[in-house]
C-alpha cells in the first residue's frame, strides 16, 4: 500500500520516468538504425529532420521508420490497457491477451476482412473501419469474460481461466476465418497468429495514431480520478467515484485501446502483463506516471523484440509476438508460482 | 453395459461411413465399396483410396489416443479440467516433432512418432514438477501453467517454421492439427503406438480407480503410488504423442471426451477407458466430416473446429465450478 508520498518518491518518479523515457528513444533510433544496411544514428535524425539523400530517405522513411513507429503505438497502447485491467481488476494477473482482449480483437478484424472484401480480394471499404472491427471484438471478448464469470471474477486466478477460453474460442474462429477471405492470399495470416510489424504501411499508422490520441486523453482524464491504492469499493467512495459505472468505462477505454494497439500487427502477447509491472516497480504508484511509464515500457518491449527478431533472424520476417511470447510465458509462470494469495 | 459399447461401435461405423463418402465430392456407398475392394484406378477411386481413407483411419485413431490419454490426465491429477492440451502436452509433442524434423532432419515417421512422445513426456514432467515445486497447487493454476506453457511451445514452434520458411498451411498444422493429406502410412506407425498406450492404460485401469481418492487411501489399497505414476505419464506420452505425429496438435478432444465417457459409462475406469477411446473416435471423425463443410469449399483446419467445442466446454466446466 503506497502512504503519502514522502520525498524520496517525489524524487525518484521523474527521475525514473527520465531514465525510462531515455531508453525509449534510443531504443526507437536504433530500431531505424539497424537493419540489412546499417545507418548511424545522427544521419537516421537528419532523415527525420529532412535531410540525406533518396536511398537513405526510402529506407528510413519507407521502411524501418513505420515498423518503428507502429511497434510504438501498439506496444505502449497495450502496455496501457494492461496497466487499467490491473488496476481495475485489482489482480495483478490480468492483461489484454489473458482476458481474451486481444484474440477478441484479432477476431473481430478477421470477420471483418473476410466479410467485406471483394471477389478480387479487394476491400470495399475504408481501411479505417478495420480498427472499430478490431474494438467491437474486443469488447465482445471482455464482456463475455466478465458475464460468464459473474461472481467468479473476484477471484483472481478464475477470472483468468475463463479469459484463456473465451480466448482459445476467438483465435480457434481466427484460424478458420483466416482460410477465407484475403488474409490468407496477401501472407499477411502470421500476425494473427503471433503479432507482427513488418508490412505496416503510414495510412495505417497514421489511422491508429488518430484514434489512439482521443482515448489516450481520456485515459489520462479518469486516471487523474483514480486514487493511488487499489481499486475497492471504500476507496473509491473515499474519493467520490461512482464505482461500477467508472469501471465499465476503464474496461472499454482498455478495450478499445487493445484494439487499435492490435488491429493492424496482431496480438503482441504478454506486453501488457510485463509494462505495468516493471512500471509501477521504477516509478512506483503514482496513476499519472504509471500510464507514462506503461506507455514507454511497453513500446520499449516491443520496438526491443522486433529489434531482436531482424537481429536474429533477418532476412526472414519472425513475427515479434513470438519474441514476447517467449520472454513474457516464463514471467508468468513465475508470477503464478509465487502468488498463493490468491486463491484457486 | 454391452449396449453402450454396441451403441458407440455402430455410431463411429457411421461417422466412418459420413467421414468416407462426404467432402467437397460426394461419393455413394456403392463408389466407395468399389474403391475399397475393386480398385479400378478411376478418378473416383484414386480420391478415395488416396485421400478420404487416410482420413478416416487417422482421425479415429487420434481421437481415441486423446480421449484416452485425457481420462487418465484427468485422474492422475484429480483435476477436471485437465486435458493432453490445458497442461501443454499437445504443444510438447508438436515442438518434438517440428525440432526433430527441422533441427534434426528427422524423417522416418517412427523418429517423429519418437520426437512427439519425448515432447509430450518432457512437457508433463515440466508442468508437474512447477506445480510441485509451488508446493500443492489447485486444479486451475496447474491448467493456468499448462496452458502458458502450451503457449510458450507454440510460439518456439512458430519461430522454428517461420525461420524455415515454411508454409501457412504448414504453420496452421502444427499449431492447430488437421488430417488432411496426410499419407496412409501414418496410420500404420500410429495404430500399434496407440494400440500400446490402450494396452498400458486398461492394464492401469484397476490402480487408477484407487488414485481417484487421496494418495493415503490409494496407498492404503496397496497401490504403488510411483509406478503407476510412472507407467501412467509414459502411457500418455505414447498416446499424445502418436496422436500428434499423426494429425498435429488437435485441440481440446482429450479435455471434451473424458466428460462424455464419464456420463455415459460412470468412473470405473475398466469401462471409462474403452469407452473414451470410443467416444474419443467418434468425436475427431466427426469433427472431421464438419472441418469440412464450416467453410465450403475450402476446409478448415479440424483443431479449430474442436478448439471451438472445447473452449465452450471449458467456459461451461469453469461455470459449474467443476474445478
Amino acid at each position: 500500500m503506497s502512504g503519502l508520498p514522502t520525498t524520496v518518491t517525489r524524487i525518484r518518479t521523474p527521475v525514473a520516468l527520465g531514465a525510462i523515457a531515455l531508453v525509449f528513444v534510443l531504443l526507437a533510433l536504433s530500431g531505424v538504425a539497424f537493419g540489412s544496411t546499417w545507418i548511424p544514428l545522427e544521419q537516421v535524425l537528419g532523415v527525420i529532420l529532412g535531410a540525406g539523400e533518396k536511398t537513405q530517405k526510402l529506407i528510413v522513411l519507407q521502411l524501418r521508420l513505420p515498423r518503428v513507429a507502429i511497434a510504438i503505438l501498439a506496444g505502449g497502447g497495450v502496455a496501457v490497457a494492461g496497466f487499467l485491467l490491473q488496476k481495475v481488476t485489482r489482480n495483478s494477473l490480468a492483461s489484454p491477451g489473458v482476458l481474451g482482449v486481444i484474440d477478441g480483437a484479432a477476431l473481430g478484424v478477421v470477420i471483418f476482412l473476410a466479410a467485406l472484401s471483394n471477389e478480387s480480394n479487394a476491400l470495399v471499404t475504408s481501411i479505417a473501419y478495420q480498427p472499430v472491427a478490431a474494438a467491437a471484438g474486443a469488447l465482445l471478448a471482455i464482456s463475455l469474460v466478465f458475464i460468464l464469470s459473474g461472481r467468479q471474477a473476484s477471484s483472481a486466478i478464475r477470472l483468468l481461466l475463463f479469459g484463456i477460453a473465451v480466448a482459445a474460442v476467438a483465435k480457434a474462429l481466427t484460424v478458420i476465418l483466416m482460410l477465407i477471405g484475403p488474409i490468407y492470399q496477401t501472407s499477411q495470416a502470421a500476425r494473427w497468429i503471433a503479432g507482427a510489424v513488418n508490412e505496416v504501411n503510414w495510412g495505417e499508422i497514421q489511422i491508429t495514431a488518430l484514434a489512439m490520441l482521443p482515448i489516450m486523453v481520456l485515459v489520462f482524464i479518469l486516471g487523474r480520478a483514480m486514487p493511488p491504492a487499489d481499486l475497492d469499493e471504500v476507496s473509491a467512495r473515499g474519493v467520490g467515484l461512482n464505482l461500477p459505472v467508472f469501471r465499465i468505462l476503464i474496461f472499454v477505454l482498455a478495450a478499445t485501446l487493445t484494439a487499435l494497439s492490435v488491429a493492424f500487427v496482431g496480438g503482441v502477447g504478454f506486453i501488457g502483463l510485463m509494462a505495468p509491472h516493471l512500471a509501477r516497480l521504477l516509478v512506483g504508484r503514482n496513476v499519472f506516471a504509471g500510464i507514462v511509464g506503461s506507455f514507454l515500457l511497453g513500446a520499449v518491449m516491443l520496438v526491443g523484440a522486433d529489434l531482436v527478431v531482424r537481429v536474429l533472424f533477418a532476412p526472414v520476417e519472425v513475427p515479434a509476438g513470438t519474441v514476447t511470447a517467449i520472454i513474457g510465458a516464463p514471467y508468468f509462470l513465475f508470477l503464478l508460482m509465487g502468488k498463493q494469495r490468491n486463491d484457486g | 453395459m454391452p449396449l453402450v459399447y454396441g451403441g458407440l461401435v455402430a455410431v463411429l461405423c457411421g461417422a466412418l461411413l459420413a467421414s468416407m463418402t462426404l467432402g467437397y465430392r460426394l461419393y455413394g456407398v456403392d463408389q466407395v465399396w468399389a474403391a475399397l475392394f475393386a480398385f479400378d484406378g478411376s478418378e473416383t477411386a484414386v480420391v478415395i483410396a488416396n485421400l478420404r481413407l487416410p482420413r478416416a483411419a487417422i482421425a479415429p485413431l487420434v481421437g481415441a489416443g486423446l480421449g484416452i490419454s485425457g481420462v487418465i490426465v484427468q485422474t492422475l491429477s484429480r483435476n477436471r479440467i485437465a486435458s493432453p492440451d490445458t497442461l501443454g502436452l499437445n504443444a510438447g509433442a508438436s515442438l518434438g516433432v517440428v525440432l526433430a524434423s527441422f533441427w534434426l532432419g528427422v524423417g522416418s515417421l517412427t523418429g517423429l512418432s519418437l520426437a512427439a512422445a519425448l515432447g509430450a513426456l518432457g512437457t508433463s514432467i515440466l508442468v508437474f514438477a512447477i506445480a510441485s515445486a509451488a508446493g500443492g497447487l489447485s486444479p486451475i493454476r496447474i491448467v493456468l501453467i499448462g496452458v502458458t506453457i502450451a503457449g510458450l511451445g507454440h510460439s518456439l514452434v512458430e519461430v522454428v517454421l517461420t525461420t524455415n520458411e515454411a508454409q501457412l498451411q504448414q504453420l496452421l498444422f502444427w499449431l492447430s492439427g488437421a488430417f488432411v493429406d496426410r499419407p496412409m502410412a501414418l496410420a500404420q506407425t500410429g495404430a500399434p503406438i496407440i494400440a500400446m498406450g490402450l494396452v498400458l492404460a486398461l492394464l492401469l485401469a484397476r490402480p487408477l480407480d484407487a488414485m481417484q481418492a487421496d494418495d493415503t487411501t490409494a496407498t492404503g489399497l496397496g497401490v504403488p503410488l510411483v509406478l503407476v505414476r510412472g507407467m501412467s505419464f509414459l502411457a500418455v506420452a505414447l498416446l499424445t504423442g502418436a496422436a500428434v505425429a499423426m494429425a498435429g496438435p488437435v485441440g481440446f478432444v482429450g479435455l471434451v471426451v473424458p466428460h462424455a465417457a464419464r456420463w455415459l459409462v460412470g468412473l470405473r475406469h475398466s469401462r471409462l477407458i474403452p469407452t473414451a477411446a470410443l467416444v474419443g473416435a467418434i468425436y475427431a471423425t466427426v469433427a472431421d466430416v464438419v472441418a469440412r463443410f464450416v467453410i465450403y469449399p475450402g476446409e478448415a483446419p479440424v483443431g479449430a473446429i474442436t478448439a471451438v467445442v472445447g473452449g465452450v466446454v471449458l467456459l461451461v466446466l469453469l461455470k459449474r465450478r467443476a474445478a
